[in-house]
């Protein structure tokens, strides 16, 4: 059972004038929920080292992807497999940073990998600085909670320059490589997730710009803002998959911009081996005794109950919880029902007394850095809360 | 083995200090850097901490809208930490002292730094005498070899840190391509999300 903390929140308006300006949802209700999970240092420590050890098992599954050529068990369009090679084969294309959800982790439950958002994960402002704020706010002690999100992700900045060496070598080797920060315009969550990546690259050292996602210029020779200035870095939170169905002309653009070493993308291409929820069906294949990992299939699974998903989908959309008969129980609409599904075995989510379930969502910055929560139904969509904890 | 790490505040950068900045009361939040002239008068938002010698350091520094504000983050001899909010009438008030006797010639400010720290006013008036004390004085302090050499050593922030970089002028070429047309007019739509 998920043990609660109630707390004081935080008016709209203060959220408001430190940049978090999603706090109601389109019913109205309120986005950040005025409890903290209470979370032991013990389960803390196991959610860390689950994370550092599947991460490990990602990179090692995409290297067997990319040794046995299995993009198309994937689903990974044709037109992005040289720009996944060509960023895997350099260390240049760091990973910034990916979002582990789980199940269990409370109260003796297994941590169960549900997937890796590895190439745009949100609930980072959530996580990484609102549930610190709320510590802040009810008088309590910043230091009981599994949160180093904002250092975590500044250092990997200074890594894209120090590689494995010590990021604190990052002004030693630093040459005024700019860095510039795109989303969609018109989505404020979306902008000021990125805005907060700029600040963590800010305050790591860089220069930065921002540019919508629509005033981006691009061209053989590299990657520039509306201005024509150019950058040696992009991070777009935008999906890999997306550029390549629906911006096809661009990924051939940004295979020749990388191609010819004229900019670095962020997060890189090789995310997108880890976003497809069909590497968990390789990473069973790989590592079957790991107690990490629920049993996924391309096929329906036999005698158990399962939950469909599809390759590519996000926040719960087409996805469907089936019975031991292979009925459906519940399920999500969604636009994701043009890739292809994978089978994963069902597993339940810690509850609280209302019934409510609990995905654990951990930070992967080089290491495993913080740790939040979503609280929703069986099925997490885009309408579920999110929950900050509290060590203890 | 390495272990789960947790967040302290000086750890959170510059939206650290633009949280506790709201959190703290203040009107509106910081804003980004004015121009250099402005800057001298710019109201401040500061995080001090007291180092184990006693002196102070500022951890964090952010230009605000509101009235200027301080956190001074303190340690007792028995090692408790304690937090407390300067408003801006207290640091106007220490401001004011230590530029007086910068005046007589009696405060560290008018010699060389000898490492890292300084007393709480002598912090404060360094960082924030434009906002506090007015135009002039704030000139008169950034033009102050010693009172920068005091800046450089104690004050930590990305802030100070951060100088206008030079920027490439930017090439004319008129095979640069834009994309995203479809995606950018569906953004008006609330519910296109690319995040997960």
């Amino acid at each position: 059972m998920i043990s609660l903390h109630n707390i004081t929140p935080i008016d709209d308006r203060t959220l408001e004038q430190f940049g978090f300006g999603w706090h109601t949802d389109s019913d109205q209700s309120k986005y950040i929920a005025d409890e903290l999970v209470v979370v032991s240092d013990r389960e803390a420590e196991a959610y860390y080292e689950a994370v550092n050890k599947l991460y490990d098992m990602y990179a090692a599954a995409a290297q067997h992807v990319i040794d046995n050529n299995l993009f198309f068990d994937l689903g990974i369009p044709f037109n992005l497999i040289d720009v996944i090679k060509k960023s895997w084969e350099n260390d240049v294309h760091w990973h910034l940073y990916g979002r582990f959800d789980l199940a269990g982790g409370i109260d003796g439950a297994p941590i169960k990998l549900i997937e890796f958002n590895a190439d745009t994960p949100t609930s980072l402002f959530e996580t990484a600085i609102l549930q610190w704020a709320l510590l802040k706010h009810n008088g309590m002690d910043e230091e009981r909670q599994f949160n180093n999100i904002y250092e975590a992700i500044s250092d990997n900045f200074r890594r894209l320059v120090t590689l494995f060496d010590d990021p604190a070598e990052f002004e030693k080797h630093y040459d005024g490589w700019k860095i510039l920060f795109s989303s969609i315009s018109g989505n404020l969550e979306e902008e000021q997730t990125v805005r907060l990546l700029q600040q963590m690259a800010i305050d790591a050292g860089f220069e930065t710009g921002f540019e919508p996602l629509g005033g981006v210029k691009f061209d053989d020779e590299g990657i520039y803002d509306s201005a024509e200035e150019p950058y040696e870095y992009w991070f777009k939170l935008y999906p890999w998959e997306e550029i390549a169905i629906e911006e096809p002309e661009l990924a051939t653009q940004l295979t020749t911009i990388m191609q010819n070493q004229k900019a670095i993308i962020l997060n890189p291409a090789y995310t997108l081996l880890f976003q497809s929820k069909g590497m968990m069906k390789i990473l069973c294949d790989l590592f079957p005794d790991s107690p990490y990992l629920l049993k996924t299939s391309f096929e329906p699974l036999k005698g158990i109950q399962q939950v469909e998903k599809r390759m590519f989908g996000r926040e719960g959309a087409n996805v469907k919880i089936m019975d031991v008969s292979g009925n459906v129980t519940e399920s999500n609409e969604g636009p994701y029902g043009n890739f292809k599904p994978i089978y994963q075995e069902y597993v339940e989510f810690p509850k609280d007394s209302n019934g409510h379930s609990y995905q654990a969502g951990v930070f992967f910055a080089y290491e495993a850095c913080g740790l939040g929560f979503r609280r929703g139904g069986k099925i997490l969509g885009n309408m579920s809360k999110f929950v900050g904890h509290l060590l203890c | 083995m390495k272990h789960i790490t947790s967040v302290k505040h000086m750890m959170m950068g510059t939206m650290g200090v633009v949280v506790l900045s709201a959190l703290s009361g203040c009107q509106s939040a910081p804003e980004e850097q004015a121009g250099s002239e402005e800057s001298v008068t710019q109201n401040k938002f500061l995080v001090v901490e007291q180092q184990p010698n006693g002196k102070y350091i500022i951890i964090e520094e952010m230009p605000t809208t509101g009235p200027s504000r301080a956190i001074i983050k303190e340690t007792d001899e028995n090692g408790t930490v304690s937090e407390r909010v300067m408003s801006e009438a207290e640091m106007k008030e220490l401001a004011d002292q230590e530029y007086k006797k910068m005046e007589e010639g009696k405060s560290e400010l008018n010699a060389e730094p000898q490492g890292e720290g300084m007393g709480l006013a002598g912090t404060i008036l360094a960082a924030a005498g434009g906002a506090l004390l007015g135009n002039m004085i704030g000139n008169a302090l950034m033009n102050n070899k010693n009172v920068q050499r005091h800046q450089d050593a104690s004050n930590r922030s990305a802030y100070h840190r951060s100088s206008a970089g030079g920027s490439n002028s930017a090439t004319s070429n008129s095979q640069k391509k834009s994309f995203f047309g479809n995606s950018a007019s569906r953004s008006t739509s609330s519910s296109s999300s690319f995040g997960g």
